[in-house]
Formats: C-alpha cells, sequence, structure tokens
C-alpha cells in the first residue's frame, strides 16, 4: 500500500467513526429547537467540558500555534493566555447569561438583544453581524482541511475536493443531530487530539534533540531574541500583547457556537466548574509552542502559508504514513467539529433573529426547527461559495471576526448588569466599534502597536456611557 | 461587598497581562522552558486553583 492511502485511509476511518460514534451515543435526534440548537438545556459538567474544548480549540489553534511560534516566536504565547483569561471572564459572564436565557427562553445571543431592549431590529441587526462574522472563520477551517488532505494524501488526491466532501459530511451530520450530536463528537475529536499534540510537541523534540530542554538550549543558541518580546510598541510588541490578550480573553465567549454552548449547560454551577478547569487542557497548547519551534530547527527558512504547515512537513518527512494519518485525521475533527458548531449556531441565529424577524412561526415546533436545518444548510453552502470564490482576501478578515465578536460584549454587559443602558445606545458603540475595526483594515493606525480592536472596544464602551447619560431612563424597565 | 470577589481570580489575569513586562527574559530557564514561556504557562495551571478558591468561598452560605 502507498503511503497517501495508508494516511487517508486513517483519516477516513477516524472521521467515520468519529460520526458513528456520535449517532450512535445519541438517545433520540432533535424535534425542536431547544434540543436541535441547545440540546435542551441538559449537558452536565463533563459533557459540557468536552463539548466547550472541542469547539474553542480549532484546527488553527493548533497549526496557527504552532505557526506563530515557528514564525514569529514569543508573541505566540498570547494564545496561551487570552483562553485562560477568557475563562476567568466567562466564569464571572456566563452564569448570568445563562440564567437569563433559561428564564426568558433565549436560544441565541440576537435574542438577548431582541428581547431585553425591546427591539426586533436590534435582535436582526446583532444576528447579521454574528452570522456574516462567522463565515471567514468557516472559511478558514475548509483551508486547514485542504492543508491536511494535502499533505496526507502525499499530493496524489484533489484536496479542495476532499475538503469540500468532509465539509458536506459533517453539514449533514449537524442538520441531523443538532448540539448533542456535536458534543459527542467532541468527546472523541477531544481524545484524538490530546494524542496527536502529545505526540507532537513531546515525541518531536525528544526524537531530534533528546529533550526539549536540549531543543530550547539550541534555540536560545541560534534564535534567542525569537524568545522574548524586543519592546513595547513594535507590530507584536508588549502593548500588542497585552491589549491583544485582554481584548480576545473579553470576548472569548462571544461567538454564536460558545453562546449556544453555554445555553447547553444544565445549570450555572456546571458553568462556573467548566470554567475552573479548561484551562488545563488550554496549558497543551505550550505543547503546540514546542512542536513549532522543533519545525523551526529541523525544517528552517519556511515563508507564507508554509509556516502553519511546518510540524506537519516534518511529520510527512521522517514518519510513517500511520503516525501522518493519525495526526491529519485529528487536525481533521479540529477543523469539522468546530466548524459543525458554528454551522449550528449561525444557522439557528438566521432562522430565528433574521428570517424570524420578517417572517413569524406560525406553528412554532415543526416549522422553526425545519427552519434552522434549512439555514444550516444555507450557511454551508454560502461558506462553500465564498471560499471558493474569495478565499484569498477572506483569510484576513479573520481577524474582523474576533473583533466583531467582541463589539457585542457591551450589549450583553449592558442587558444583564446595567438595566438603565438603552438600546440605541448599545447599537451606536457597536457600529462605531465595528467602524474602527473596518477602518483599521485599510489604514495603520498610529497607536503604537495597541490592537485596533480594543481601542475600538474601549470607544465602543465610552460611546454607550455617553448615549446612556444624556438619554432618559428607561421608565418601563424595574 | 461586591467588588472583593474580582480581586482574587484578577491576580493571574494581571500576572497574564500587565505583569509581563517584568517576565520579559529567557533567565532563568524552568525545565529548560524559557522564562516568559514558563511564566505563562505557569500561571495558566494556576488559575484553576484561583477560580476554585472564588467558587468555594462563594459556597459559603
Amino acid at each position: 500500500m502507498s503511503a497517501s492511502s495508508i494516511a487517508l485511509g486513517i483519516v477516513a476511518s477516524i472521521v467515520a467513526g468519529t460520526i458513528a460514534f456520535a449517532l450512535a451515543s445519541l438517545r433520540r435526534l432533535p424535534s425542536d429547537p431547544a434540543q436541535l440548537v441547545v440540546g435542551g438545556r441538559s449537558l452536565g459538567t463533563i459533557f459540557l467540558w468536552f463539548l466547550l474544548a472541542g469547539e474553542v480549540y480549532t484546527s488553527f489553534t493548533f497549526l496557527g500555534a504552532a505557526g506563530w511560534a515557528y514564525g514569529q516566536g514569543a508573541p505566540a504565547f498570547y494564545i496561551l493566555a487570552y483562553g485562560t483569561c477568557g475563562y476567568i471572564f466567562g466564569y464571572f459572564l456566563l452564569p448570568a447569561l445563562w440564567r437569563r436565557a433559561k428564564e426568558r427562553g433565549y436560544l441565541t445571543g440576537p435574542d438577548l438583544f431582541a428581547d431585553h431592549f425591546h427591539s426586533r431590529s436590534l435582535g436582526l441587526i446583532t444576528g447579521l453581524i454574528q452570522t456574516v462574522s462567522v463565515i471567514p472563520y468557516i472559511t478558514l477551517q475548509l483551508t486547514a482541511l485542504t492543508i491536511l488532505f494535502s499533505i496526507s494524501g502525499y499530493g496524489s488526491i484533489n484536496a479542495t475536493l476532499a475538503a469540500t466532501g468532509a465539509f458536506f459530511l459533517i453539514t449533514l451530520f449537524v442538520f441531523k443531530v443538532g448540539l448533542r450530536g456535536a458534543a459527542w463528537a467532541s468527546v472523541v475529536k477531544d481524545i484524538v487530539v490530546l494524542g496527536a499534540i502529545l505526540f507532537a510537541g513531546i515525541a518531536l523534540p525528544v526524537q531530534f534533540f533528546g529533550s526539549p530542554a536540549a531543543m530550547f538550549d539550541r534555540l536560545i543558541a541560534i534564535h534567542a531574541p525569537l524568545l522574548t518580546f524586543k519592546d513595547w510598541t513594535s507590530t507584536h510588541g508588549l502593548l500588542w500583547y497585552i491589549s491583544t490578550v485582554l481584548l480576545t480573553g473579553s470576548s472569548f465567549f462571544m461567538g454564536p457556537h460558545s453562546i449556544a454552548a453555554t445555553f447547553s449547560a444544565n445549570s450555572e454551577n456546571t458553568l462556573r466548574r467548566n470554567a475552573i478547569f479548561l484551562p488545563f487542557y488550554q496549558v497543551l497548547l505550550l505543547l503546540a509552542f514546542f512542536a513549532g519551534f522543533a519545525a523551526l530547527l529541523i525544517v528552517p527558512g519556511l515563508s507564507g502559508t508554509a509556516i502553519d504547515q511546518s510540524f506537519l512537513l516534518v511529520v510527512q518527512h521522517d514518519y510513517p504514513a500511520w503516525v501522518m494519518g493519525f495526526i491529519a485525521a485529528a487536525g481533521v475533527l479540529c477543523a469539522l467539529v468546530p466548524a459543525s458548531a458554528l454551522l449550528l449556531a449561525s444557522g439557528s441565529v438566521i432562522a430565528r433573529n433574521v428570517v424570524g424577524t420578517f417572517i413569524p412561526y406560525s406553528s412554532p415546533r415543526f416549522n422553526e426547527t425545519l427552519a434552522i436545518r434549512l439555514s444550516i444548510l444555507a450557511m454551508a453552502l454560502l461558506s462553500l461559495v465564498m471560499w471558493w470564490t474569495v478565499k484569498a482576501t477572506l483569510v484576513t478578515y479573520l481577524l474582523l471576526t474576533y473583533n466583531a465578536w467582541a463589539q457585542l460584549l457591551p450589549g450583553y454587559l449592558c442587558a444583564l448588569r446595567f438595566p438603565r443602558v438603552p438600546g440605541h445606545a448599545v447599537l451606536v458603540g457597536m457600529i462605531v466599534g465595528i467602524g474602527i475595526s473596518l477602518l483599521s483594515m485599510s489604514y495603520t493606525l498610529p497607536i503604537a502597536g495597541i490592537n485596533p480592536g480594543f481601542v475600538a472596544l474601549i470607544v465602543n464602551i465610552a460611546s454607550i456611557a455617553l448615549i446612556t447619560l444624556i438619554s432618559k431612563p428607561r421608565a418601563e424597565l424595574a | 461587598m461586591y467588588s472583593w470577589r474580582f480581586a482574587l481570580p484578577g491576580i493571574p489575569v494581571a500576572m497574564l497581562t500587565v505583569a509581563i513586562p517584568l517576565a520579559n527574559r529567557i533567565e532563568p530557564r524552568v525545565f529548560g522552558i524559557p522564562f516568559l514561556a514558563a511564566w505563562i504557562a505557569g500561571w495558566v495551571l494556576l488559575t484553576p486553583l484561583f477560580l476554585f478558591a472564588l467558587y468555594r468561598v462563594e459556597k459559603r452560605p
């Protein structure tokens, strides 16, 4: 058997095994919107832990973390820090969010905007922001799939076609099984990824250098400046690091898939316990940095997109095909499982907050479940079309995904903690924040390396505070 | 009464953000890992302790 058929055979069996395991583990298929989108708000601590770890750690968390370590060095450590800060912020934010969602029957984040601020149009606008911003994130997973299929196929297959096929499969999967199915798939994914990351971060340095410590000896001898921040104000300097960790940490749970996962918990304490224990999984990213640093010493001189493939290229070149297959399968699951969660969550936002704003569902249970399922398909097709047509430029818009999600944060905080704040203040803050983020993509703002999204968030909050102070108090809310 | 809750988990947040300039060096290495990387990884591993302490304090009647 050729190397490519062994490696691809392993990838295909692990993906098929994951889907079969998830289907076999489900007791029944979802039949109403709440079961489909938030698993009937029934997930316990451990099950939710698998789901959250499953959807937070995408292909680009691991490939990107290794790639950043390879190409940037110390700035990559922000990836380790921001998730941890995200769990700390989440410890305070998520229980309050969950309680409100449970009381008022929310299934999506925009549900809260529409209901709390008595404004269907605010629900529509936040819904559009969430769905549009998800598309670059999904297309990035498609690009990762292409990389993984082209490396594990040793160039023998059409990787774009394979990626499209795998994406189609996961779309049908989540169409049918909803959130609990995605959570069961996450269980397999998290375990496979654990094995792959232990291999890449420990076995690679041990085999090539004797130990991770010996690898760092070599790295310090050759690339010492890479291992610390250069200065305060450069592109990836200290101010950039601090502002980026605070920005991405505070908006860590703002993606529609993370909101859906939050709503799926069975109690507030389930969320608190998850915030406590998720940093233990986060620390695995240190091993992804090890893999990236090892690759830098073994295959120096890569540039462009090859940087994100650095340690995969080492595996492809120096290890048997079955190891390649296992590592690639972990990467493929890292793309497919989060993609399924993103499709499900953005599909539910389209059905409830975009389409649902114009067409009320007459016989709610049947119609809405079907509408959500159809929206999942629509979202998948839209992502595929965008990916085929403008894929090169879309990657740059990924920054906008995170920045757009971050600009929704003040709205959630106001709805939960500051009942005096009116809807129009939140709307203006959001638009100003997203406007600044958009501007910062075309013009380099002279702000000493500070993340423009962080500046946008501060201006967003300041706008909300100002407008609230000059508006009349909201009389109708107790 | 309300704000002290933020103090305890505020420590790892501060150590992972504004304290980083103080940890921005290679030596001393921890298990061979450069100090900056070890500092960040160490505070990630300590974070559950801080959150768990808060969880226990809040549970107390």
